[in-house]
């Protein structure tokens, strides 16, 4: 076979997989909110009051340029770790994988470091706004410590990476994506034992239609916890996690301190089971799936200057790399992201058929979080992983126009 | 009289890397994850080499080498977590790889079968007094830390007082383990070997001038001689 003929074959099967990609994505991009529905224009400032608005948008300004920072200071850090990380290579007695490790732990732990400033900072602007409690110092030493399943999942990645690239050198990442997307299937699998989750007392009302909900959105009972986080935070929250038998619905305290009604708390519900109908959580581990495996494999490729990933020297760069490529995405991760959130709304809308109770919903979300309802595109593309409340208030519009609500 | 089967060798230099200070505890994680995982299989391990001791008279052959290792792997990850040494140490407990290193009979050695029959009982007063001296370098750990972080040096007392308590932790696991049948002592001067390299510890070793012997840990410490020296004349 002549070099051209080879160069052409590649291109081939490199295309193929490229459509193979492609439409596997197209399909988990797929949601059963209707493709023609027009959401109509809402006026916030008539709904939240315009002094509300304003302080809000103002809020989210600030937290906004906090947030920048937590999503590039690490990449300018990481990328200054690439190119002199290796010098730490002496602080170690162990084999490549363990200095590996080490590696990859000193520049996480330096990345800490240059985060502490910009975090007390935006600390002290929640603190301002009464969104959190927390104080300064146990603010530092409860994010020290949250560095160890930090090093936990960067050293299991490490030894997942170097231990096949040990065994397959630059083809590492065929053997290390599925057992990425294992070792994810089980986080998410064990994650609700993992919370310290109780049991709700009282709202006998909202347990009922939990179980009413579940039944006509036509997934099995999932038994509904609550998290306590009002020590640390006002801000009102809930999500759904697991797999099969670890599914949960859980609620944050915060949500269920009587600001919210019972028929608001029904949507929530509702919108939390219907992530779990539409197993959006299969479908986010099918999504890292498709996504990982192009960075792996261009991490494989650029990682070569250094010796490949079998050598503790590539580790600087190759945590720059990971970083780098995962916020490179961050945007389409967030488009996917609001997405599914936006098929969880229409579901729960669905399921409780009580219109006025979701848009007080989402007016309340922003009394309660104080973040601003419709924010500037930059915003909703680096940060919005939810519809804008102003989004989700006017789905409910369209729905009501689509239903008679 | 400093002899003990399992002696620990320090050829630490005192310097300590700040960064690695700071984050010490939590650079420990991978090591505390292994140590779990190796310490489950060594329980097993524990349970077969003690009826095959008590049936043949001393441990196999394969598992006091397990068993060494271990010890050898906890000695790294204690020295490192407390200070005691400045490398992140290695997952395998290989012999040489480390400032820090216990010195274990490899080869098992004739052990009193209600010793160790017993050896569970026997051992229980060695690791009172091993978690003890665990809490007082917890402690000493803590003001290390402080030191460290300034001056970059671990202060010489300190990292020998460590020292001393990992020593005597790993010999009352070494009886625990049936690795050796000699107790642990309590005396500092006993199975301590400062300035001195595993090898040196050997009887050929031994004959070289003590200058020689010496030479990598002098390079590090200007000031005041060694301790080691002591003991011997006591």
């Amino acid at each position: 076979m002549t070099k051209s003929s080879r160069r052409l074959l590649g291109l081939l099967i490199f295309g193929a997989l490229a459509g193979v990609w492609f439409y596997l994505a197209s399909l988990l991009w797929r949601t059963s909110v209707p493709g023609n529905l027009k959401l109509p224009k809402v006026d916030m400032s008539a709904l939240v009051g315009a002094g509300e608005l304003h302080q809000a948008q103002h809020f989210t300004l600030i937290s906004d340029l906090f947030a920048l920072c937590g999503l590039f200071l690490p990449i300018i850090v990481l990328a200054v770790y690439a190119k002199y990380g290796h010098r730490f290579i002496s602080e170690s007695a162990a084999g490549p994988i363990g200095t590996g490790m080490l590696l990859a732990m000193l520049g996480l732990a330096i990345v800490w470091i240059s985060m502490a400033v910009p975090g007390l900072a935006q600390l002290w602007w929640y603190r301002k706004h009464g969104i959190v409690s927390t104080g300064y110092v146990s603010w530092i030493f409860g994010s020290w410590l949250g560095l160890i399943p930090v090093f936990e999942q960067i050293c299991l990645t490490i030894l997942i990476v170097m231990g096949f690239a040990r065994l397959l050198r630059d083809r590492w990442w065929l053997a290390a994506v599925p057992v990425f997307v294992g070792v994810l299937t089980l986080f998410v699998f064990i994650t609700p034992y993992e919370i310290p989750l109780q049991q709700i007392y009282g709202h006998p009302q909202l347990k009922a239609a939990g179980g009413r909900i579940a039944k006509r959105e036509g997934v099995a009972k999932i038994p509904m916890r609550v998290e306590n986080v009002g020590t640390m935070t006002s801000a009102p929250n809930a999500f759904t996690t697991g797999l099969g038998p670890s599914r949960r619905v859980v609620l944050w305290d915060t949500i269920l301190d009587g600001r919210f009604s019972e028929s608001q708390l029904e949507v929530v519900v509702a919108h939390e089971l219907g992530h779990q109908k539409h197993n959006h959580l299969w479908k986010d581990i099918g999504w890292y799936g498709l996504f990982v495996l192009p960075i792996a494999f261009f991490i494989a490729r650029w990682t070569r200057r250094r010796g490949g990933m079998a050598v503790p020297l590539a580790v600087p760069l190759f945590l720059f790399l990971w970083f780098a490529l995962q916020t490179a995405i961050t945007p389409l991760n967030n488009a996917y992201s609001r997405r599914l959130e936006a098929e969880a709304d229409w579901t729960a809308l669905q399921a409780t058929n009580d219109p006025q109770a979701a848009k007080s919903l989402f007016v309340n979300f922003v009394s309660t979080t104080s973040e601003d309802p419709n924010p500037p595109a930059w915003d909703v593309m680096l940060f919005g992983t939810h519809p804008s409340e102003e989004q989700r208030i006017a789905m409910v519009e369209a729905w009501q126009a689509q239903n008679g609500g | 009289m400093n002899e003990h089967p399992v002696t620990l060798h320090v050829m630490d230099d005192l310097r300590r890397s700040r960064l690695t200070v700071f984050f010490r505890p939590l650079l420990c994680i991978p090591h505390l994850i292994w140590i779990y995982l190796w310490g489950a299989v060594v329980g097993i391990v524990f349970i077969l080499n003690w009826l095959v001791a008590l049936i043949i008279g001393r441990p196999a052959k394969p598992f006091q080498r397990f068993n060494a290792a271990f010890l050898r792997y906890t000695t790294t990850v204690l020295s490192f977590l407390f200070l005691i040494a400045n490398p992140f140490p290695g997952f395998t407990g290989e012999p040489g790889s480390y400032p820090i290193e216990l010195e274990v009979p490899t080869t098992p050695e004739k052990q009193n079968r209600l010793k160790t029959f017993f050896r569970l009982f026997l051992v229980y007063p060695a690791l009172a007094v091993a978690g003890a001296l665990l809490y007082v370098t917890y402690f000493v750990t803590f003001l290390a830390w402080w030191a460290a972080m300034i001056t970059g040096r671990m202060p010489r007392g300190f990292r020998d007082l460590g020292a001393n308590a990992i020593r005597y932790i790993e010999q009352g696991y070494a009886f625990a383990l049936l690795v050796t049948g000699s107790y642990p002592c309590a005396s500092p001067y006993v199975g301590m070997a400062l300035g001195m390299p595993v090898v040196a510890a050997t009887p050929a070793a031994m004959e070289a001038p003590p200058a020689a012997v010496e030479a990598p840990a002098a390079a590090e410490q200007p000031a005041a001689p060694e301790a080691p020296e002591a003991p011997s004349e006591t």
